[in-house]
């Protein structure tokens, strides 16, 4: 009885296991000509969900455009693009391991970097291990590219790079403002962007007189805010993500906090910040490493910067900011490195990407020796009549700094 | 004055944390349930009165009067239809039932309003008052009193109405409280959702003063439970006492240690808290 059961079931499965192995053969031959595959960990659940989301719309975007166009070229030949998602949950260790998956099961043929500078340095290891090229679109500390890893480029510029122009843009605009407050998220980005706020300030002669952290998750900042208004600062800057922003911006108004210039790093660049924060919105000032106001004419596929917002605006219905900007530009990137190469050795497009030096819809773009961009001035700009107005770089520039945020 | 100042915002904080926790201490303490559906509740609250604000005017202060009978249906039906079945189970049943509805209800939020940052903004602003330098929002203020006035009403309903009499009662001593005629079961529901439609009405309010997102449901939650150990379960004043203790522990250590260190200040307390008073300030011992 046992036996026959067993032997029944022998005679199935060797026509299936054929069937199987033979579809799978023509499958993954039919992918191995025509596509190639970009793997994308991402936050897509969890906390940082947003911000998956956003890096999400960049990469579709450039798939769709570069797919409309027949694809990339590779010597001649036209490969269509995929881009594999995984999500990590917001979960850094998953996403290292979502990272080796994909690379060593997903037959992914190059790698988009994790959301963030601490998951993409984590997951950075992997790619660097199996050494396949790796664009980070949202990683600007300098600990993730001081590993001296190959395989890896970033097309965020350093945080200082952030800090150092706003500086000296009040500096020599204001100059009646002397004591800074800074307010921090202790949180890996918000807070090195507020201790190289720190830095910039004290090398341009301010009196740093409050410099406090928040806990991530804080409910309410009225405590900090009553400090800092006793202490009666003409700059206030602080740095978190949008909620924190929005809840900051609000209590400053109801506690009828006045300052002739208030930072806030890094909500305003997204325009739900403008949207929700109405008129208390105004005279903010912010910087990015890219922002929809900037006029470039590159030589990607989506050539100039308005062309890009406008693709963007006909698929999401909403302005595009810098982190949907850097996802879709690193889909360029790859296509560019991938075309010169005229191969898809990756060895080869890694070379090419390390030469490029070429003009972006997001800025000019060249990588350093540690991978990280070092060719772009990221603009400092402010909401001024429920529109980001920009003040530098000079190039780009929209409009002067308005004093006073009330 | 700025010593004036910390203190207001500590009061006012302290009474929207009772607003949030109210609902939540009092399903711990009647059902003896940690309901972790509770932070969800106040967002989804906070929805209807930013999604009855935008599109038909209808001012917060109106809302409250939406939300409490619709999350009292939806949560009196969810304790009879669900959480009863499991409610003689060990707690750890019960939790995880709370904690896989949570799950549906925010990941349906995401999917629905988007994990983006919403704000409900009034126009004209309500500004805020100033009393001898000491500002106090007028948002927060109306919310404080509407938290107020929610409290005494439902201290009114336990104390006052046959119902109310019929909830302390199965608070008290369940199985006297069989005996002596009670519908367990519907008393159950009845608890379960007065604590939702707080709960509603809670997010209603918190729409006005917090930014607006299903990720932020978390916070409300771990705020509600540390104002119960703190205050003392399933007692009215109770949540009020820990919603003062706890914002006037964050607002003064905010302002010694730096805010950074204000939450581990509020844990801290927790921790001395279940130590050396576990029923809470007002909570009294013996009551499961």
């Amino acid at each position: 009885m046992n036996k026959s059961w067993v032997a029944r079931y022998a005679r199935l499965a060797a026509p299936l296991w054929v069937a199987a192995v033979l579809c799978g053969t023509l499958a993954s031959n039919a992918s191995a000509e025509d596509v190639i595959r970009f793997g994308a960990p991402l936050p897509i659940t969890g906390p940082l969900a947003p911000e998956a989301i956003k890096q999400q719309q960049g990469y579709d975007l450039w798939a769709e455009e570069a797919n409309k166009a027949g694809g990339i070229s590779v010597g001649g030949k036209k490969y269509k693009v995929e881009i594999v998602y995984a999500d990590y949950q917001s979960n850094t260790p998953r996403a290292v391991q979502a990272t080796e998956q994909m690379i060593t099961q997903g037959n992914v043929n190059f790698m988009f970097g994790a959301f963030g500078s601490g998951a993409a340095k984590a997951a950075s290891t992997v790619s660097e291990k199996y050494k396949v090229p790796t664009l980070a679109a949202t990683a600007s500390s300098v600990q993730v590219y001081d590993q001296g890893y190959k395989y890896l480029f970033g097309t965020f510029t350093p945080n200082d790079t952030l800090t150092t122009p706003l500086t000296q843009i009040i500096k020599a605009k204001v100059p009646e403002v002397k004591k800074v407050a800074i307010l921090a998220r202790n949180d890996l980005f918000p807070l090195a962007i507020a201790q190289e706020m720190e830095k910039s300030a004290k090398a341009n002669g301010f009196d740093l007189v409050y410099f406090e952290k928040y806990a991530i998750g804080t409910l309410d900042h009225s405590a900090a805010l009553s400090q800092i208004k006793s202490l009666a600062p003409q700059w206030i800057f602080v740095t978190g993500y949008i909620n924190d922003l929005l809840l900051v911006r609000k209590q400053m108004a109801d506690q009828e906090m006045k300052a002739p210039v208030v930072t806030m790093i890094a909500g305003p660049a997204y325009q739900e910040f403008i949207e929700s924060g109405g008129k208390t919105a105004e005279n903010i000032t912010s910087a990015s490493w890219w922002h929809p106001a900037a006029r470039y004419e590159g030589k990607d596929i989506f050539g100039a910067t308005e062309n890009f917002v406008k693709l963007f605006k006909a698929k999401y219905k909403s302005e595009p900011d810098y982190g949907q900007a850097s996802a879709a530009l690193c889909g360029a990137l790859f296509q560019m490195a991938i075309e010169k190469a005229g191969s898809l050795d990756r060895d080869k497009v890694r070379d090419e990407l390390a030469k490029l030096d070429v003009v972006t819809f997001f800025g000019p773009v060249r990588f350093g020796a540690n991978g990280q961009i070092n060719s772009l001035d990221p603009p400092v700009f402010q909401i001024q009549g429920a529109k980001p107005v920009v003040l530098f770089p000079e190039a780009i520039k929209q409009g002067d700094l308005k004093v006073g945020v009330n | 004055m700025h010593a004036a100042q910390i203190l207001v915002n500590a009061v006012v904080l302290g009474c929207l944390y009772a607003c949030i926790a109210i609902g939540f201490s009092l399903v711990w303490g009647v059902l003896n349930v940690i309901n972790l559906i509770h932070g969800s509740f106040i967002v989804l609250g906070a929805y209807l009165a930013y999604g009855l604000y935008n599109a038909l005017h209808v001012s917060p202060w109106y809302s409250v009067a939406v939300a409490a009978p619709l999350f009292f249906v939806l949560g009196y039906l969810l304790q009879r239809l669900l959480l009863n079945r499991v409610i003689t189970a060990p707690v750890l049943v019960t939790l995880t039932m709370t904690f896989g509805l949570d799950l549906i209800l925010n990941n349906a939020m995401i999917y629905f309003f988007k994990a983006d940052y919403r704000k409900l903004t009034l126009t004209p602003s309500l500004g805020s008052v100033s009393i001898f330098d000491v500002v106090v929002p007028v948002d927060r203020l109306i919310a404080t009193v509407s938290a107020l006035a929610l409290t005494g009403l439902l201290y009114l309903l336990l104390r006052r109405s046959r119902v109310g009499r019929a909830i302390v009662a199965v608070r008290l001593d369940r199985d006297a409280a069989v005996l002596m005629g009670v519908d367990v079961k519907s008393i159950y529901a009845v608890a379960f959702g007065l604590g939702a439609a707080l709960a509603g009405c809670a997010g209603v309010l918190m729409a006005l003063i917090f930014p607006i997102s299903p990720l932020t449901s978390s916070g409300y939650l771990g705020k509600a439970f540390v104002v119960c150990v703190l205050g003392g379960l399933g007692s009215v004043s109770g949540a009020l006492a820990g919603g003062l203790l706890l914002a006037l522990v964050e607002g003064i250590g905010s302002t010694f240690f730096g805010p950074a260190h204000a939450t581990t200040l509020s844990f801290i307390l927790l921790i001395v808290f279940l130590i050396l008073r576990p029923q809470g300030l007002l909570g009294r011992k013996g009551f499961e």
